[in-house]
């Protein structure tokens, strides 16, 4: 339209000029001829008769001379395949060169019978390829999707990794079909919507997709690739492939597994120590020693101590495979610290070490996963213990900080931590080389302590000086700011995970 | 092969365990503890039967279901790592909706094995408890059977 706009005005103009030159000359001449004696107002009719008539005539003149350009251009989008809704060119209505108009169109017409049936042929040919050959027997499961995001094909192999048959996918919605998990928030549903809003064409690409299967169906785990392609004519909007990583993505599960089954080794000797040592403790107490009954207190800390170490493997183990599940609830935070502190005060006892618990009025209560939150003053206080060297007491204190968070310190006064490692402390397997030698321990404690207070949405710090002390602090959100929370997801507790997988969220939305 | 052998030798001596715990049960005190590792068992039975319960042990799977389908013990101790069927093949049985009667034994799980949470959960669901063996001592174990055993 644009050209033939800007042809035709041209056109008017060059012949506007004209007429309204020729006009003027005209004036001119007939004001010359009267020799003055013609009144002022016969001047301006004269002239303002000119000026209406050059507009129209010029708008005439393109009008008719554009008429056989308009036809032909219309004749040709009217045949072209990219176009739709174009009518034939109406030929009756030309007045100018209408023979050459209707003879150029023809040929036209002609020329696109030939054209079209070859290239119909051919498309069809194309598209049989594409469809049943090459996409069908694609070894990669691979989906098509409209604009409405319902299924337009999906080729064998998609079908077999879903377990449907490939009829009974087509027009079910995507996410009726396929229900994946991301590892990033980036999810399959909120890139096709960026897509949608922004981009003509878009390229996505994600590692280690969840499928979550159905019925009991093992779960699957692939690579995935989509393209996007916004209006395109044969409905091919956006396509999926799917590569299949299971085997290797799920090497992971069975290296927690391999975990699982070393820690129910480990559990089963420790189940019949504890057992045994109990016994000892009631048939012989006040029938030996002191000096046994001491080595039977720290027999039974040891034995404590190791079954501490066995949950931080499996707790580690969850973080690093994303696994680590927490339910927070609303819990009174004195109880929980004192109930944990209770649990570790033999192996306190053992080494001489007395705990003070200094628990500030009035705290709100909490929202918490207990028994991670146990681990976690279990771990620091473990380590006061393990670090503390000749001192004999550590300092446990609880307060609400100015923000209205629940701060818990644990402060020793042993060793202390060298500035140097204070990087590395939360690091998995650090451990200061200092005191290797001394002090047993594997550096998970606060690795995994750290990780299950960020998921808390709380923080853990350190202030250390060596041969001073050391004083580990976390806070702890107050419940209330959770309780909103809590509400809205319409559940007793809230769920999170260290780095969880989040759920593409568009099925539930339906 | 060679632990094949160890379980039937265990297996033996269970039998034998069973036959000197096997007296009159009381009401609300008869206790059928599953566990194949006899040196649990024995430490289990010992503080349960000091505490004033009647403990049967069973190391089998398949006789231990047959045992718990008699309805005669007021508490079932589950393990859920036995020979011949699983504690949850075991407890998914005793729990099935359609059983008549339904079996009025209380069921705990103990268990050592580490499950993913969402098993867990769905163990939890059926039994009336669930306990990690190397989380607890004898006494402890006796403190929370005294509570379950609590009518409710």
């Amino acid at each position: 339209m644009d050209h033939l706009h800007i042809f035709r005005r041209h056109l008017y103009q060059v012949v506007f000029a004209i007429l309204i030159g020729q006009g003027i000359v005209f004036i001119g001449a007939w004001w010359l001829t009267s020799h003055g004696n013609l009144a002022i107002y016969w001047l301006i009719g004269g002239c303002a008769f000119v000026l209406i008539f050059s507009l129209l005539l010029a708008g005439l003149i393109s009008q008719l001379a554009s008429a056989p350009l308009t036809a032909i251009r219309q004749a040709i989008l009217h045949i072209s395949p990219s176009e739709h809704g174009i009518p034939a060119p109406q030929l009756n209505q030309l007045r100018i060169g209408r023979e050459l108009v209707v003879n150029l169109i023809g040929q036209i017409y002609e020329f696109n019978d030939v054209t079209s049936k070859t290239q119909a042929l051919a498309e069809i040919e194309q598209k049989d390829i594409k469809h049943n050959f090459i996409a069908q027997n694609l070894p990669l499961p691979l989906f098509i999707l409209d604009a409405a995001e319902n299924i337009k094909f999906a080729n064998k192999a998609a079908a077999d990794y879903i377990g449907i048959d490939a009829p009974n996918l087509i027009n079910k919605n995507v996410y009726m079909v396929l229900d994946m998990s991301f590892t990033s928030t980036n999810t399959f549903d909120t890139w096709l919507k960026k897509a949608k809003i922004a981009k003509a064409t878009f390229v996505g690409s994600w590692e280690r997709v969840r499928l979550n299967a159905r019925d009991n169906q093992p779960n699957r785990l692939f690579d995935l690739a989509a393209y996007y392609n916004r209006g395109n004519p044969d409905h091919i909007e956006t396509i999926l492939v799917l590569f299949d990583h299971t085997k290797t993505y799920s090497q992971d599960d069975q290296a927690i597994s391999f975990v699982a089954l070393s820690v129910h080794e480990l559990r089963t000797p420790l189940t019949l120590l504890r057992g045994y040592i109990e016994v000892f403790e009631e048939e012989l107490r006040d029938k030996v020693s002191p000096e046994l009954q001491d080595f039977m207190d720290k027999m039974n800390s040891q034995a404590e101590q190791l079954m501490a170490y066995v949950n931080n493997i499996l707790n580690v183990a969850r973080v690093d495979n994303d696994q680590l599940e927490l339910h927070l609830q609303e819990a009174s935070w004195p109880v929980i610290l004192k109930s944990a502190i209770d649990t570790i005060s033999l192996r306190a006892k053992v080494r001489g070490i007395t705990i003070h618990c200094r628990i500030a009025p009035d705290l709100p209560t909490v929202g918490i996963d207990r028994l991670s939150i146990s681990e976690v003053i279990n771990n620091l206080l473990d380590n006061a213990i393990k670090y503390s060297g000749n001192s004999q007491v550590i300092n446990v204190d609880t307060h609400l900080t100015k923000d209205g968070l629940v701060e818990t310190t644990v402060q020793d006064y042993g060793f202390g931590i060298s500035s140097s490692i204070m990087p590395n402390l939360f690091t998995k397997f650090y451990r200061d080389h200092h005191n290797r030698a001394q002090v047993g321990g594997n550096g998970l404690g606060l690795y995994l302590s750290k990780a299950i207070i960020t998921a808390h949405g709380g923080n853990l710090w350190v202030r250390s000086k060596e041969d001073v002390g050391s004083t580990f602090g976390f806070t702890l959100l107050p419940y209330s700011r959770l309780a909103e929370e809590i509400k809205q997801s319409g559940n007793q507790e809230l769920v999170r995970g260290a780095h969880g997988w989040i759920k593409n969220h568009s099925l539930y939305r339906r | 092969m060679a632990g094949l052998k160890t379980t039937r030798s265990i297996e033996d001596k269970h039998d034998t365990v069973e036959k000197a715990m096997e007296a009159p049960p009381v009401v609300g005190h008869s206790i059928l503890c599953i566990e194949d590792e006899q040196f649990i068992s024995e430490l289990y039975a010992r503080a349960l039967t000091k505490a004033g319960y009647t403990v049967t042990i069973i190391a089998d799977g398949t006789k231990a279901l047959e045992a718990a389908q008699s309805n005669q013990y007021d508490i079932i101790l589950l393990d859920l790592m036995i020979p011949n069927l699983t504690g949850i093949e075991i407890l998914r049985t005793l729990r099935n909706p359609a059983r008549v009667p339904p079996i009025r034994s209380k069921i705990i799980i103990i268990t050592n094995l580490e499950q993913r949470d969402e098993v867990r959960a769905d163990i939890e669901k059926q039994a009336d408890g669930y306990l990690v063996k190397a989380e607890i001592t004898p006494n402890e174990l006796v403190k929370f059977v005294q509570n379950v055993a609590l009518p409710s």
